[in-house]
């Protein structure tokens, strides 16, 4: 699916909210109604041959959810964990995974005008994972889709033959 | 309800039975109303294979459970239903809607007969003579016989209609009756009757009449079948008891049936007494001769309370006069299903996480509250004391919903292989191992028809008659073996028998003549995985026991939608086994937890040997740094846990110098850990269901202060050292 096509599909819908946070300077957007939580940190259990941005698993009121630190992932010049380290718990399709960010800023509705294209950029993140930019005054929010860049193999959060 | 299955000649004799009846009517009620919906939505033209397998498989379900439960009316039918389904899923005759129409009759025929079993058996035996004619006519090839009273044998419930339908007009007279329906919540359902009266031709005219009640449905009805007749067709929408039929039109009756009248001093005017003034209105009757017509509950306090049979075996009913308004609601019949309820297993599951969350915040609270001051937070401590008592009790009950032990299942079996053994004049010694082997409860209800059909192929198959084991030198009594155990991560599930063992030669060649991909350089292990492929059978013979191939079929889907796998081993001559590999989700398990630099893991107590302190020169290494250590004369490898999961290790003084020797899958091993830290049941969670395989870890689990400790999958790790 092209950018365009990805931001007409955004644009009939209508205005959207999207949850912001923070990684290093940075400022992601995502969908709201994939987020179930928001939590605090707290060390999860490390899992073997996993890569470096799957920080464990941990027990999320009896289910075991897998912990990503997007910080790591996305080549952050640091990632430190104390009491502000924040914790966004995802319900995609098929599975819950924890994200960790820097902060959590706040909700916001973006109407379909402020959306644009994402320019072709070398970065770190797959270019299919970025839906476009949005701008809200001198801020510039990176909207992601998180469902895709989550079941991304070089995720490690699939199995590779799935 | 146990007393009158005993009578029932389901399943009383030397082994109970009854406690699996419930399971077994739900089953097979699941699956009529399955092949129902696949036949309507049947197309006649193009149906493929997967839908005509499909409604095959049903048919089979239900005849094996109710062979096996000794309901021999049901099996029959079904089994001549299978037979036709089975030509008509090997492309042998092609489906008509004469087939179709024929097989949900019988469908609602089998209905009617569990429905007439789960009551307790009482009543008249369900002609189904009729039907299996038509089905053997039809799968004979031959066009579709009608039935001497097609828009009679139409009817949902076929019993009591076909003699009806047969005997001589005198007995049509057309009746003018007056149905009151109700009390009931859901008035509404009561209209749905007056459907049944459009949807089948024949049944008569119904008109509905003003009610002075809300609740209350009052119908004219013109019509020729019986009252009991009516009463089956009508307790589709609404319970029995809540029918009253009156009779307007007693003239006509009388005439018809000249015994009424005795009937009606005898019978009919307690009952109406009873109406009004009697707190069990069904107690008058226990002794009526008539009363054993009722299909309702037996004991239970009816509410149309006489039904009358008169010389000439048609049966007539006399209705209380009573408006049943004047019924008092609090009598309302305990209907059986009340003993159980089914509840959705994500319903179940959700509980158990909440009351795991309940605990480990108990735990925190317990914790905290250690250092108060005993005299001066008395209160809140004896509080919190309870709080602890109470949560574990909840949590024990909320566990138990789910977990039955193995026994539950295997208890089905000895008087199934008895009935069959003897049927087969075989002899055979059933032998259960493992059974207190706990298994998730959604687990034991999908495995069950598995081994239903295992089992029955093992005794049916595999075991050979006495005269032929001896002349193979073995003794004259065959032995089944059914077993379970945890291993590994998954709890495994073996039907073993010492019987004839599966011919290579055999499969084969029957596999060529049914055009499979085959060659004489599969693998042991491939060539028995043929048999699971649908409707492959080597039998000679097709038996109402097996032979139609379609067991293995079933049991494959049914395993695999659990994420189970099924292995056989054969030897040709000595036996074979059958072994079903379940993942243990939600299982739980003895664990022995072991401390690795930081980090806790679980090995599954099951497949612990033994452990012991090590001393350095105990450990050996061989070539290229594999490690062996010797234990009582045996060397076993050395598997360091630190190095397998990359434990980082931060205080260095301490160091691996515990080892646990593992056995699994036969094969032992020394895993190298730092300490033991103790032993605990643990709930086995699934690690997939949000993340992927991890290597060597079967599952995770929750500890006591709500951090995830990882499961070890021993057999992965025994593996692992073998290469």
């Amino acid at each position: 699916m092209g950018t365009m096509e990805k931001l007409d599909e955004m644009s009939t819908s209508g205005a959207r909210e999207y949850l912001t946070f923070r990684l290093d300077q940075e400022e992601y957007g995502i969908d709201i109604l994939k987020v179930q939580e928001i939590r605090g940190y707290e060390p999860p259990t490390r899992v073997a041959n996993a890569p470096n941005f799957i920080k464990g698993v941990v027990n999320l009121r009896g289910t075991i959810v897998p912990i990503v630190d997007m910080r790591l992932k996305f080549s952050c010049s640091k990632a430190e964990y104390n009491s502000f380290t924040v914790v966004i718990i995802l319900n995609l399709k098929h599975r819950i995974v924890g994200i960790v960010v820097d902060s959590v800023s706040d909700v916001m509705e973006l109407p379909p005008e402020n959306l644009k294209a994402a320019p072709e950029i070398d970065s770190v993140i797959d270019s299919g994972s970025v839906l476009g930019l949005g701008s809200l005054g001198d801020r510039m929010l990176i909207l992601l889709d998180i469902e895709r860049l989550m079941a991304a193999p070089d995720m490690g959060l699939v199995a590779a033959s799935e | 309800m146990a007393e009158t299955h005993q009578d029932s000649g389901g399943g009383g004799g030397d082994f109970d039975l009854t406690q699996f009846y419930q399971i077994f009517f739900e089953e097979a009620g699941e699956n009529l109303d399955q092949m129902e919906q696949m036949l309507l939505n049947l197309n006649l033209e193009t149906a493929d294979d997967e839908e005509l397998n499909g409604i095959f498989r049903c048919a089979h379900s239900v005849k094996g459970g109710a062979a096996t439960f000794g309901f021999t009316d049901v099996a029959e039918l079904t089994h001549q239903m299978e037979s036709l389904l089975d030509r008509l899923r090997r492309h042998e005759l092609q489906p008509n809607a004469a087939m179709v129409d024929v097989l949900l009759e019988s469908a609602d025929a089998s209905r009617s007969l569990l429905a007439r079993h789960q009551a307790g058996g009482e009543g008249d035996g369900v002609p189904t003579a009729d039907l299996v004619r038509r089905i053997s006519d039809l799968a004979a090839g031959g066009s579709a016989t009608p039935a001497p009273a097609p828009v009679q044998a139409k009817v949902s419930a076929p019993e009591q209609k076909v003699p009806v339908a047969v005997t001589p007009p005198k007995n049509k007279t057309t009746r003018s009756l007056e149905i009151c329906i109700g009390p009931i919540e859901r008035p509404e359902q009561a209209d749905a009757v007056c459907e049944l009266f459009r949807d089948i031709p024949g049944l008569g005219d119904i008109k509905a009449l003003p009610s002075d009640r809300k609740d209350v449905r009052v119908f004219a009805v013109e019509t020729a079948s019986t009252d009991d007749d009516l009463l089956d067709l009508f307790a589709f929408h609404v319970s029995r008891e809540h029918i009253t039929i009156k009779n307007v039109d007693p003239v006509s009756l009388e005439s018809s049936d000249p015994g009424y009248g005795f009937f009606e001093g005898a019978a009919g005017a307690p009952v109406a007494a009873s109406y009004a003034d009697d707190p069990q209105p069904g107690a008058p009757l226990a002794a009526f001769p008539g009363y054993g017509f009722f299909d309702g509950s037996p004991g239970a306090p009816v509410q149309i309370p006489a039904v009358v049979s008169s010389e000439n075996g048609v049966l007539e009913s006399k209705v209380a006069s009573k408006v049943p308004a004047k019924t008092s609601p609090g009598t309302a019949a305990p209907q059986p299903e009340a003993a159980t309820i089914r509840v959705a297993i994500s319903k179940v599951d959700q509980l158990i996480n909440l009351v795991g969350e309940l605990v480990i915040t108990q735990a925190m609270l317990a914790q905290n509250s250690r250092a108060l001051d005993p005299a001066v937070y008395q209160q809140l401590l004896t509080g919190l004391a309870d709080l602890d008592r109470n949560t574990r009790d909840l949590q024990e009950s909320v566990m138990s919903i789910r977990m039955i032990p193995m026994s539950i299942v295997f208890s089905r079996f000895p008087r199934m292989l008895r009935d069959l053994a003897g049927k087969l004049g075989k002899k055979v010694d059933f032998v259960t191992q493992g059974e207190a082997t706990e298994l998730d409860k959604g687990l034991v209800e999908k495995i069950t028809d598995p081994l239903t059909h295992l089992v029955r192929n093992s005794c049916d198959h595999g075991v050979e008659m006495p005269a032929e084991r001896l002349a193979a030198g073995k003794s004259e009594t065959g032995t089944i073996t059914l077993s379970a155990s945890h291993q590994g991560g998954s709890i495994v599930i073996e039907v073993r028998d010492d019987g004839r063992g599966m011919s290579r030669e055999k499969i084969l060649n029957k596999a060529r003549e049914r055009g499979l991909d085959v060659s004489d350089q599969m693998s042991d292990a491939e060539v028995w995985q043929l048999i699971f492929a649908p409707g492959f059978s080597t039998a000679a013979v097709v038996t109402d026991v097996s032979g139609r191939g379609v067991g293995m079929d079933v049991v494959k889907r049914n395993i695999a939608a659990l994420n189970g796998t099924v292995e056989i081993d054969s030897a040709e001559g000595y036996g074979m086994k059958v072994s079903v590999r379940l993942p243990l989700t939600l299982a739980i398990m003895d664990g022995m937890s072991v401390g690795v630099g930081d980090e806790v893991y679980i090995l599954p107590l099951s497949s612990v040997v033994e452990s012991f302190q090590v001393k350095a020169d105990a450990v050996s290494t061989v070539g290229q740094g594999s490690q062996l250590v010797k234990v009582r004369d045996e060397y076993m490898p050395v598997i360091e846990l630190e190095k397998v999961f990359q434990i980082p290790r931060f205080d260095f003084e301490k160091s691996s110098d515990i080892m646990v020797v593992v056995e699994a899958d036969g094969s032992r091993v020394v895993l190298l850990v730092d300490e033991l830290l103790g032993q605990q049941q643990v709930v086995v969670k699934n690690l997939e269901s949000n993340y992927r395989k991890v290597p060597n870890v079967s599952g995770a689990t929750i500890l006591g202060d709500g951090k995830v400790a990882l499961i070890l999958d021993t057999g992965a790790l025994v593996r692992r050292s073998r290469h």
